[in-house]
């Protein structure tokens, strides 16, 4: 603990020094000012209130460096990347575009994003080295800046965690207890669910476990699905639910919504967002809440995965790629922008000493109750496991929807083991299928 | 028991309703058909009990859609409108405005396309009529989802993504609107006039146009009906054309609000709000377009 | 007003005239695209090394490999056979009641005509935006009113989305939004069909049954074999309906339906070579299925025809 504390001393004092060079490096520094504006950019975000943060630099440094940056929003989804790479295909994708991390390396390798690390020198030390190398996909080029990060957490119904006597848990296998132990004290209850239609959750949890689904051994990809990290998180999740101490079914439907409203279900896996959700999910429940660190595999341990989380990239049709990376740096950085970010689109900052600025002092409206909830958001953050993304996630994205789906259904522990291995042998399959080198 | 055939044809010959200007007005209250009345109120309820939902749940404010029963009305009505009303400065109502001209000119015109197609297909003899008839039904095999991709590509090569044209001019043909056109004219449009035109002198466009075309329009306004609704329902081809969010029709605008991230809320009272409001101009454009299925096929067009 | 000018075209020049605007927009929106997406079921990308980095993918031929994955594909024709199930279902009883629906509004004493031809209608044009939310709220066991009735009444609670009821639950969806629009295509055509006819039924003492089923239906027979046509398509293509559902249950995979495939294929995995030829092969069905049964029937047409 005391290390860590010391890093976010360290990361704050770099924050302010950085913070107040920022503005001034960005009119002075490089030759490459010239080149940089005037220019016209557009860009593509789904980020709520996006427009406003954008407001701000047009007004601000935009107007000074003569760049002016549009929002197209978007609606976030898989069809967003198709849409993107059918844009790209015509020659007609946007200047910048924001993209989720574990589909930077599907934009790299259908050459979307231009490589920026001649641009961006220097702000690689504002961002956690784990979340840093997802946007460099571990080369030295850099395709992204990242935007907002998501570290899972465990939530709980503070109150209801009190009227059952039960204790938060530390460790997974205390998870499994209390899920038990509220069975028995109020059968109609589930401790939470196992949803087999958010791939991105698992793939955190599995994170955190230690697994890493893609490597890179030389020229060829690895897929490391179907290894003991990924079993130990899906048998875990299965046994759950053969014991039908969970639910199985889906979140994000009208039903789970009612169950987190009522308080059917008491706890709910999730990231750093989840605040800005309840209100809309569960609006009886403001002030009922408490966030506690995920559970741990073994006692002791701090380490966590992330659910979603962002970055925003520099395409290769940009006639102004100077231009755009000079915005994207403001947009990351600097810390009228980051807290524009926080206020206006309600994001978690990438960016590590925005986290600890003025728009984290007070704790989310909705955990009121909670005045330490960014201090501790800052500290699980930091403790995210590297996560290794792929060229084909959504492949294994879909293939985990369908073979989990079926192993919910079936409430079958073995299933759960068995679609572990099904999303492996899709993935490999198709990177395959599309030419890559797969190591065995 | 003419009065009763009197809305069919107001013609000199049927003694009943004169001048109604459609069907029912005026006409005298006659001992209503229990069964079939019944079997239509039933198919009526059945079929508004899902409308009715978004119709409720558009009255529920955010905590009570995922609290109170489902079919309880609630208390956000005004809330919701003013919040519809307010979210970025009222784009609703861009988007509502781009929709109704999509599906307003889309509609027409390919309306016009498909009645000036299904009267030649109908009325003439030639060569390859059939081949040409088939050819564009084909049109329909193939999935839209893949064709999405190859018309933005198409477009793109003309400049024309993300444009009103570019929604606008895929949307023009519609194979079922040639199809019902065809049908339509077989029926309706009596080929004697015809002749008698082309007797007169009239040019070909002309019949079409002078004779044609009102002896068809309660078939053509059915056409323009179905083609406004699919084009105001269509998502895909929108959502591949269009970047700018100021050119979104509304199924589109309202997608961007429930997929604004994983991290922000999806805004559920706003979106079926939005929806509820969105069905209104329908409605509007339903009422109007069911006076033309009273008109009589066959007088109207001959008799002046 | 007679028009001094001719047009250029006679009588037998006129139809091909009349067909230009449809041809034009065809040649370019449909069959280019056709073309294109023909010519894509073709070819493959082909990665090279990491794959990351400008050139790593190209474009290569790659021969009938798309179609022949296609075809041993399991779980695609697994989709078909639910497909086939589903339409067993939707076609008749929407097309029924559609027939059912417009004769009635044809009916001369009914009553609340226009009042229900608006509700029956209505549904197709409920945007689809709100349709997973809205059956979110009528399916789901916790939020269900049908659930909370049969609660209330002690009889027991299905699951709607599970198994045989799963195909009832995608089938009402497709029956409540088709209806109406079917209905409309037929009752347009019964309102084409001149009032002497009905007249020379009531002399001949038909009854108002008697005219609606020997009458009114061999007259709209022609929209009748449209309303078929165009259903059987879109039940080839059923995609909205599950869709809507997957997100609310287990037991919808992302490739339920062969069309669910292509979309996710084309837009979640950004295949479109294999999409395009996973829908080559469901337009062949479809063209076979569809077009069949419009051969038929208007073979049927003609013998009756020459019969009389």
């Amino acid at each position: 603990m005391p290390k860590a504390k010391r890093r976010r001393l360290t990361a704050a004092t770099i924050a302010a020094t950085l913070g107040a060079t920022a503005l001034a490096a960005c009119g002075s520094d490089d030759d490459g000012d010239a080149e940089a504006g005037p220019a016209e950019l557009t860009y593509w975000s789904w980020a709520p209130g996006m427009d406003k943060v954008v407001d701000i630099w047009n007004k601000g440094p935009g107007r000074e460096e003569q760049i002016k940056v549009t929002v197209k929003k978007q609606a976030q989804g898989d069809e967003l990347v198709t849409k993107i790479l059918t844009a790209h295909k015509a020659g007609k994708a946007p200047d910048l575009v924001q993209a989720e991390y574990q589909t930077v390396p599907t934009l790299v390798s259908n050459d979307v994003l231009a490589d920026i690390s001649g641009e961006v020198g220097g702000v690689q030390e504002k961002f956690e080295d784990t979340v840093w190398q997802q946007t460099t996909l571990g080369t030295d080029a850099v395709y992204a800046l990242p935007q907002d990060v998501a570290p899972l957490m465990f939530y709980y119904r503070e109150d209801l965690f009190e009227q059952y006597d039960l204790d938060v848990p530390e460790t997974w296998e205390q998870f499994a207890d209390t899920a038990r132990e509220l069975k028995q004290k109020a059968p109609d209850k589930d401790l939470t669910t196992f949803s087999a239609t958010d791939s991105g959750l698992f793939a955190g949890l599995a994170q955190q476990a230690g697994a890493e689904w893609w490597t890179t051994e030389g020229d060829s990809w690895k897929v490391g699905i179907d290894a003991p990290a990924t079993h130990r998180v899906a048998d875990f999740w299965g046994g759950l639910v053969e014991e039908d101490v969970i639910d199985n079914e889906p979140m994000y439907t009208p039903a789970w919504n009612k169950a987190l409203n009522t308080g059917k279900q008491i706890a709910w896996v999730s990231a750093v967002w989840a605040p800005g959700v309840l209100p809309t999910v569960a609006p009886d429940t403001e002030g009922k809440w408490a966030m506690a660190p995920l559970p741990q595999w073994e006692a002791g341990e701090q380490t966590t995965g992330s659910w979603g989380g962002s970055s925003v990239g520099v395409t290769t049709d940009s006639d102004h790629p100077e231009a755009a990376a000079k915005f994207v740096t403001w947009l990351n950085t600097d810390p009228e922008a980051v807290a524009a970010l926080a206020a206006e689109g309600g994001i978690y900052p990438a960016a590590t000493a925005a986290q600890t600025t003025g728009a984290f002092d007070q704790p989310p409206a909705y955990f009121a109750n909670q005045a330490d909830f960014y201090d501790r958001a800052t500290e699980i953050a930091k403790t995210t496991a590297p996560s290794a993304w792929g060229p084909n996630v959504n492949v294994a994205y879909n293939s985990f929807k369908d073979a989990f789906s079926a192993a919910a259904k079936s409430g079958d522990k073995d299933e759960f083991t068995a679609a572990v291995r099904t999303v492996q042998q899709d993935t490999v399959a198709d990177l395959k299928k599309q030419g890559f080198e797969v190591a065995p | 028991m003419s009065s009763v055939a009197a809305p069919r044809s107001p013609a000199p010959a049927a003694p009943a309703a004169p001048g109604a200007p459609g069907a029912g007005q005026g006409r005298p209250r006659r001992r209503a058909a229990l069964i079939p009345t019944l079997a239509l109120v039933v198919g009526a309820v059945y079929c508004l009990v899902p409308v009715a939902w978004v119709a409720v749940a558009a009255s529920k404010s955010g905590t009570e859609l995922f609290s109170t029963f489902t079919f309880l009305p609630g208390s956000g009505f005004a809330d919701n409108l003013e919040q519809l009303n307010a979210y970025r400065d009222g784009v609703y109502w861009k988007w509502m405005g781009n929709t109704a001209l999509y599906a307003g000119v889309g509609a027409a015109l390919s309306t016009a396309v498909s009645a000036v197609s299904g009267y030649a297909l109908a009325l003439y003899r030639f060569r390859g009529r059939e081949a040409v008839f088939n050819t564009l039904l084909a049109g329909v095999l193939m999935p839209p989802v893949v064709l999405a991709v190859p018309q933005y590509l198409l477009l793109a090569e003309a400049d024309l993504t993300d444009s009103y044209l570019s929604v606008l001019l895929p949307q023009l043909l519609s194979p079922f609107g040639v199809y019902l056109a065809r049908v339509y004219a077989t029926a309706a449009v009596a080929k004697d006039v015809v002749e008698a035109g082309r007797v007169d002198g009239a040019g070909e466009w002309r019949i079409f146009l002078r004779m044609g075309v009102p002896m068809m329009a309660p078939g053509l306004v059915t056409i323009f009906l179905f083609q406004f609704v699919a084009i105001w329902n269509n998502f895909l081809l929108p959502y591949i054309m269009l970047s700018d969010d100021e050119k979104f029709p509304l199924t589109l605008g309202l997608y961007t609000l429930l997929e604004q991230g994983a991290s922000a809320p999806a805004l559920y009272t706003i979106v079926i709000m939005g929806a509820l409001l969105a069905v209104i101009p329908l409605i509007a454009l339903f009422l109007v377009v069911q006076r033309f299925w009273s008109l009589d096929l066959l007088s109207g067009a001959v008799k002046s | 007003m007679r028009p001094a000018r001719r047009p250029a075209y006679g009588v037998k020049g006129a139809p091909y005239a009349f067909l230009v605007p449809a041809a034009l927009l065809f040649a370019l929106f449909f069959a280019l695209p056709i073309g294109y997406a023909a010519w894509l079921s073709l070819h493959r990308v082909e990665v090279k090394g990491l794959g990351l980095g400008s050139g790593a993918r190209e474009e290569v031929w790659a021969g009938l490999s798309n179609y022949t994955d296609a075809l041993t594909d399991a779980e695609l024709l697994h989709g078909a056979l639910r497909v086939l199930g589903y339409g067993a279902i939707v076609v008749p009883v929407m097309l029924g009641l559609a027939l059912t629906f417009a004769l009635m509004l044809d009916h001369e004493r009914v009553r609340f005509a226009p009042a229900t031809r608006l509700a029956i209608f209505l549904p197709y044009a409920i945007p689809g935006v709100v349709a997973a939310l809205l059956w979110g709220f009528l399916y789901l066991p916790e939020v269900s009113p049908l659930h909370y009735g049969l609660d209330r009444a002690g009889l027991p609670q299905p699951d709607l989305l599970d198994g045989g009821s799963l195909y009832l639950a995608l089938s009402n969806i497709a029956v409540w939004g088709g209806t109406g629009f079917n209905m409309i295509v037929i009752y347009t055509a019964l309102r084409a069909i001149p009032a002497e006819v009905h007249e020379a039924a009531k002399l001949d003492g038909c009854t108002p049954l008697q005219t609606a089923l020997r009458i009114k239906v061999p007259m709209v027979a022609p929209a009748l074999v449209l309303t078929f046509f165009f259903s059987i398509i879109a039940t080839l293509q059923v995609f909205n309906e599950p869709t809507t559902l997957m997100p609310l249950t287990n037991g919808i995979s992302t490739t339920w339906s062969p069309l669910m495939k292509v979309h996710r294929d084309a837009f979640a995995e950004n295949d479109i070579y294999s999409a395009s030829a996973t829908a080559v092969v469901i337009a062949f069905v479809t063209l076979t299925l569809s077009f069949g049964f419009l051969r038929t029937v208007n073979r049927r047409t003609r013998q009756e025809e020459a019969a009389r």
